[in-house]
């Protein structure tokens, strides 16, 4: 009962501070290309890039099989919610200590960086399928109603992003060991998720690992939903969002434990 | 509390624990032998003063002697390690301006940012946006990146945004040092006419003529330690005496 109060209060705050939200978030989107002559193009251009070369290693030289759909279009319902986690998290994970100048002169409440950050990465993902939707014409892919399951799972996927970043933003600030360190574990993970290849080719001995995984799940349903492979999962899905909404809810309350002493050690 | 104090510090004490090691590579040997893995720094101790609504106060001391802590608790961006402080009202702190500015983003953008940092809505922003344009006299410059502005130019828009409207507690921590004298003179204007209308200054400074001029309270601080708390004249003499 007191918890779910000071949930209400915590959002009733997040909708007056709506507007520096928004004016942090657009700033992240605003500064980044703004020096570079392709501008917002490079949000597309980078993912295609990666997708065009990894099509070509994956499916062409080590014959990746997927389930008969064209490689890179497996490829791609995958890679771009993965890249949305791992920028989310690298750059978020910074977010504290990059903003130190406001932590230590004005009160606003702290997570506010770190949700700005997120919301500026999930713009450039939007932009991104834009790339994922000239493939669907190209390779004139048929997309069934299961489709409309995909807003759920990536309400999930920000869930347990959203998790993660605040716990990790908050350690930087206090070790900064935590970035170098996350950027080896997303590289990692990255290999540990089927992104480049269908978890169908993974030994039965060896598929709990990715059951364990969130972003796993997370994929593989995206995956499953979008190129027709049926309903998702229910129990994975489940347990998935069950776990994110876990590591949400602990990942905020120490967050918020650590918040007053931000400024003291930033 | 009686219905004009606006800030009541009460015994407040504050401790920073400084670890002595920076990472991990540092850390963890330390962690193993048993050697201490922090130092405590008394940033301030056992400080007692309160400020009346419309009432000015001055903080001074030596480098190092907690004046900013002072502020920072004030603001809200830390609390204290002991005692209790109460602000009632709203804080605009004019600490190292500009501390909300991005270098990528033009005047306007900036205004913006920083003023919804302030707490402002949108709406009270575009209201108040001529004004700003105005005290800062930047009009030409609004739409370019502020990383091409001077640094007195930073400095102007920062203030004009700032004191853009009347804040109940204004900080000001040794920024009028920085701009040409005119801006200078401005900017004291503009802080005499938020006295009369009922705002508190809160101000660090060195400059005693400025602080006989503008406040009338002093709190004298050495080393995190209070040494007065009282009249103007008489913290003057004291600080000078703790100089000398």
């Amino acid at each position: 009962m007191n918890s779910l109060k000071k949930l209400r209060s915590n959002l009733k705050m997040m909708w007056d501070y709506r507007e520096l939200l928004w004016n942090l978030a657009h700033r992240e989107i605003n500064q980044r290309y703004k020096q570079s002559v392709l501008g917002y193009a490079w949000v597309i251009l980078v993912p295609l890039a990666q997708l065009i070369v990894m099509n070509f290693l994956f499916s062409i030289v080590l014959r990746i099989p997927s389930q008969g759909i064209p490689f890179i279009i497996f490829l791609a319902v995958a890679l771009l919610p993965w890249n949305f986690f791992a920028n989310s998290l690298s750059s978020s994970v910074n977010s504290l200590v990059s903003n130190s100048s406001l932590i230590t002169k004005i009160y606003f409440p702290r997570e506010i960086l770190v949700y700005s950050t997120i919301i500026a990465k999930m713009v450039d993902f939007l932009f991104s399928c834009i790339a994922l939707v000239i493939f669907f014409l190209v390779y004139k892919t048929t997309l069934t109603l299961t489709l409309f399951w995909v807003p759920l799972i990536f309400v999930i996927q920000i869930i347990f992003t959203t998790g993660l970043s605040l716990i990790l933003a908050a350690l930087n600030l206090f070790y900064r060991d935590i970035q170098y360190l996350l950027n080896l574990v997303v590289m990692l993970w990255m290999y540990l998720t089927p992104v480049m290849y269908p978890v169908e080719i993974v030994p039965e001995k060896y598929r709990f690992i990715f059951s364990l995984n969130p972003m796993s799940v997370i994929i593989n349903a995206y995956r499953q939903t979008i190129l027709g492979g049926g309903e998702p999962n229910y129990f994975s899905l489940t347990v998935a969002f069950i776990t994110s909404s876990v590591i949400f809810a602990v990942s905020f309350y120490l967050f918020k434990k650590m918040e007053g002493e931000f400024a003291d050690y930033v | 509390m009686s219905d004009n104090i606006i800030i009541k510090a009460e015994n407040i004490s504050k401790v920073y624990n400084l670890r002595r090691q920076k990472t991990f590579k540092e850390f963890l040997p330390a962690l193993f032998s048993g050697s201490d893995t922090r130092i405590k720094l008394n940033a301030l101790s056992h400080i007692d003063f309160e400020v009346k609504k419309g009432e000015s106060l001055a903080i001074v001391g030596r480098n190092g002697s907690g004046k900013s802590t002072i502020l920072k608790l004030i603001a809200g961006v830390t609390k204290p390690s002991d005692g209790r402080i109460t602000v009632l009202g709203q804080v605009a702190p004019l600490i190292e301006l500009g501390a909300g500015f991005h270098p990528e983003l033009t005047g306007r953008e900036n205004v913006y940012l920083n003023g919804s940092i302030l707490g402002f809505k949108k709406k009270e922003i575009d209201k108040l946006y001529n004004g700003i344009v105005e005290f800062s006299e930047l009009r030409q410059f609004m739409d370019q990146p502020v990383k091409f502005y001077s640094s007195g130019m930073y400095m102007r828009l920062a203030f004009a945004v700032a004191v853009a409207e009347t804040p109940d507690i204004l900080l000001v921590d040794e920024i009028l040092a920085v701009g040409d004298t005119k801006f200078q003179e401005k900017c004291l204007r503009r802080i005499k006419e938020f006295q009369k209308e009922g705002s508190t200054m809160i101000m660090v400074s060195h400059d005693l003529n400025m602080i006989n001029e503008y406040c009338q309270k002093i709190l004298v601080l050495d080393k995190g330690k209070q040494i007065y708390f009282g009249e103007v004249e008489k913290g003057i003499d004291k600080y000078q005496q703790l100089l000398s």
